[in-house]
């Protein structure tokens, strides 16, 4: 794919030293940021929060300033272990997929980064061969949509 | 002078014919016909002379052979040896003896002409191995395996001939020349092998390697030089004062020499005498070929050589087929194999000597043999340009994985304190590497726990060579000495560009030579832990300390990327910077700290981005 630009945090900052300015001045040549992530103990990646932490800044949001995220917009491709029934309000868990990136999407929001479409993967720790490749295929069709 | 006219023919011919994609061994054996008696006439009548001593090439590529074949692997292929090399033997004999015999040549005539032939060039067929790379693979291996054989064969066919011969006199004489084989008592006669043997693997176990060990102490390269051809010459003129093939001793010495920590800087010791005598018995070969015989009977001669080039082909490619090679293998056993070879030389002269052929026979015969030594390498092409194409299926490539590691090839040069570090840390992840280093007694150690390090000054480049840095995909160079590192740096880079250097630097100021060479992996030895020192004393001085750690990452990024930027901004003609340059680099540096450690400065280090 020409326009996208495969990143992969834990190969980038192996110690967990995330250089905001250089990621920073990349972000802006950006539209669309796709946080593609395992969801681990019903939370984000360590290093993916580590990021968010260290490359968004609070003073960007405040009133009056310019902030380098407005009008992007944004894709979460996430996978979860255990089926589509446990992550119900009656499931073994008592809480949704989507419910457990609520800290992510309010970060969104709150730069005003739209988000696009959420796509979470169940199972994701008991894939036969064939449902990875039907998998792979709706990837490759959301990264390809405009 | 006629060694001088031999090794300004083999100057000449070989870079000619590699020009023309030709092995070497091409070039040597047309070098020996343009000066030979018949085009150049630049040799005189002693260029068998010539021959004779240059056997110690042969002799000293067995032992480089045997240096890389561990004891333990012999061991492993020796149901190969046996099987592979007593059924070509057989096989080829019997199908030799039956067209010579049905061809009207006489039983007797025939029998020998069978065991000449049956046997092929160690020296044309371990040049290709070598060239080609070849040893490790099972085409490789298996043709090893029949020349070791056939090594061994020569013995009892030599004792065999003498009773073939039904003139007295000859057999009286023959008995007058072996020496010591002739105190024995007859029924301990054939155990003499066996003893040989195990006196040189005793030899080799406890006599050898400390007398190296007590050599390189020496400090003086020279020296480990001649011990090493003191070794080989040694061992081989022990064989020969006991009747036995030299080729076979220098062979076993050099396996009972490949565990120890010598075996790379042996290589490199050997192998420069090995090819330049090498070079001299394939030029001598070429320089022995009487045209005149074969001008006088060419269809004899010609079709005889090509009969015996198709039998042996025929039983190789046989044989290769049996033990369930494929088309490729089997057609580089048939084609690397089919020639015959220099024991054939020794073989026919000695019969000779016994009367059992007579003059003319000889020379026609060993006309046959040079024909099928210089067709050989003629075949090997073919087989290459033409086979290859048409029967074999691209292979498929294999890759040796642990887990998703790929094991690449690792050379590191220098075991001290900096490049044991690297070594441990590697090994105990199960990536294993080669290591160089010059200090005989730390070598000893590390071998006795298990490292795999081999003694030797790696500036050498013929060390480099011989540890594998041909293949070798990264090259971690941790010597003490930055000049010798640069050098190592330069000499790596020029002729093995594809290689991946990392490299030990003492300070800023190396760092920035390497640089200036293109190096991208340089690990300064004084950054890291004079970072780590500085981030403890940030923590004594109250900092948190996860913001200590961060600050202490953050510098050095910062010096990294600078290190670069100044690299780059003084030109390539800049080789030392005086001390007051050094002090004017510091400056910048420190008040490039100042910027850098803004919050908010975001163009900080775009040399940084790879």
């Amino acid at each position: 794919m020409q326009n996208v630009t495969f990143r992969d945090l834990y190969e980038d900052y192996p110690d967990f030293h995330i250089q905001a300015f250089r990621e920073r001045k990349r972000i802006v040549d950006y539209d669309r940021i796709i946080f593609h992530f395992p969801i681990i103990w019903f939370g984000l990646p360590p290093l993916l929060k580590l990021w968010i932490d260290e490359v968004f800044d609070m003073r960007w949001i405040a009133e009056g300033q310019h902030n380098i995220l407005s009008g992007k917009d944004a894709v979460i491709v996430t996978s979860v272990g255990g089926s589509e029934s446990n992550y119900t309000r009656e499931g073994k868990y008592k809480t949704t997929a989507e419910e457990l990136l609520t800290g992510l999407c309010v970060s969104l929001d709150i730069n005003n980064i739209d988000l696009k479409n959420t796509h979470i993967i169940y199972n994701a720790d008991n894939l036969e061969e064939e449902q990875l490749e039907d998998y792979c295929k709706e990837l490759s069709q959301i990264l390809n949509t405009e | 002078m006629t060694i001088l006219i031999f090794l300004g023919v083999a100057i000449i011919m070989v870079p000619l014919g590699k020009k023309l994609g030709l092995s070497s061994v091409i070039g040597y054996l047309l070098g020996g016909i343009l000066i030979g008696p018949f085009c150049l006439q630049l040799t005189g009548r002693d260029a068998a002379d010539i021959m004779h001593a240059s056997e110690l090439g042969v002799i000293m590529l067995l032992f480089l052979v045997g240096l890389e074949l561990e004891p333990q692997k012999l061991w492993q292929i020796r149901k190969r040896i046996l099987g592979l090399g007593l059924s070509q033997m057989l096989l080829s004999i019997v199908g030799i003896f039956i067209v010579f015999y049905v061809a009207g040549f006489g039983l007797q005539k025939s029998v020998i002409i069978a065991l000449c032939f049956a046997m092929s060039s160690t020296a044309i067929v371990l040049q290709t191995l070598k060239e080609k790379n070849l040893f490790r693979t099972v085409s490789g291996e298996s043709s090893f395996s029949i020349l070791l054989f056939q090594d061994i064969a020569v013995i009892p066919i030599l004792a065999l001939l003498p009773f073939l011969s039904k003139s007295q006199k000859a057999i009286a004489q023959v008995d007058h020349e072996k020496v010591l084989l002739h105190y024995i008592p007859e029924w301990l006669q054939p155990f003499t092998v066996i003893g040989a043997v195990l006196i040189l693997i005793l030899l080799g176990r406890y006599i050898f390697i400390p007398f190296l060990r007590f050599v390189s102490r020496s400090g003086l390269n020279e020296l480990l030089t001649a011990a090493s051809l003191f070794l080989v010459i040694g061992v081989s003129e022990l064989m020969i004062s006991i009747g036995l093939s030299p080729a076979l001793g220098a062979f076993i010495a050099g396996v009972m020499l490949a565990n120890s920590e010598f075996r790379h800087e042996l290589e490199s010791n050997i192998d420069p005498f090995k090819g330049l005598l090498l070079a001299v018995f394939f030029v001598s070969v070429g320089a022995t070929i009487n045209f005149d015989i074969i001008a006088s009977k060419p269809v004899f001669i010609f079709t005889a050589a090509v009969i015996v080039l198709g039998i042996k082909a025929v039983v190789l490619f046989g044989i290769g087929k049996y033990y369930k090679m494929n088309n490729e293998q089997s057609f580089f056993l048939a084609f690397a194999l089919s020639q015959v070879g220099e024991f054939a030389f020794v073989l026919i002269n000695f019969s000779a000597g016994l009367f059992l052929i007579d003059y003319q026979a000889n020379s026609e015969l060993m006309a046959i043999v040079a024909i099928t030594m210089c067709i050989s390498p003629l075949l090997m092409i073919f087989k290459e340009k033409i086979l290859d194409k048409r029967f074999i299926k691209q292979k498929s490539e294999e890759n040796v994985e642990l887990g998703i590691i790929k094991q690449r090839k690792i050379i590191i040069v220098g075991f001290g304190y900096f490049g044991s570090t690297v070594g441990r840390l590697l090994k105990a992840n199960g990536i294993r590497s080669t290591v160089l280093d010059n200090d005989p007694d730390r070598v000893a150690l590390l071998r006795s726990n298990g490292f795999n390090v081999y003694y030797g000054d790696a500036t050498k480049p013929a060390l480099l060579r011989s540890a594998g840095i041909e293949e070798a995909e990264l090259l971690v160079i941790c010597l003490d000495d930055p000049e010798k590192n640069k050098f190592l740096v330069d000499y790596v880079k020029e002729n093995y560009p594809d290689i991946k250097i990392f490299v030990r630097a003492k300070n800023r100021l190396d760092a920035y030579e390497f640089l200036n060479k293109k190096v991208d992996n340089i690990y300064r030895e004084t950054l890291g832990t004079a970072v780590d020192m500085a981030v403890d004393i940030l923590k004594e001085n109250g900092m948190r300390k996860y913001t200590a750690r961060r600050m202490g990452k953050r510098f050095m990024i910062i010096d990294k990327a600078m290190t670069r930027r100044l690299a780059k901004e003084k030109d390539e003609n800049m080789v030392t910077f005086t001390l007051r340059e050094t002090l004017e680099r510091e400056a910048q540096l420190l008040a490039l700290d100042s910027i850098s450690f803004e919050e908010n400065h975001w163009s900080g280090d775009d040399d940084d981005d790879k």
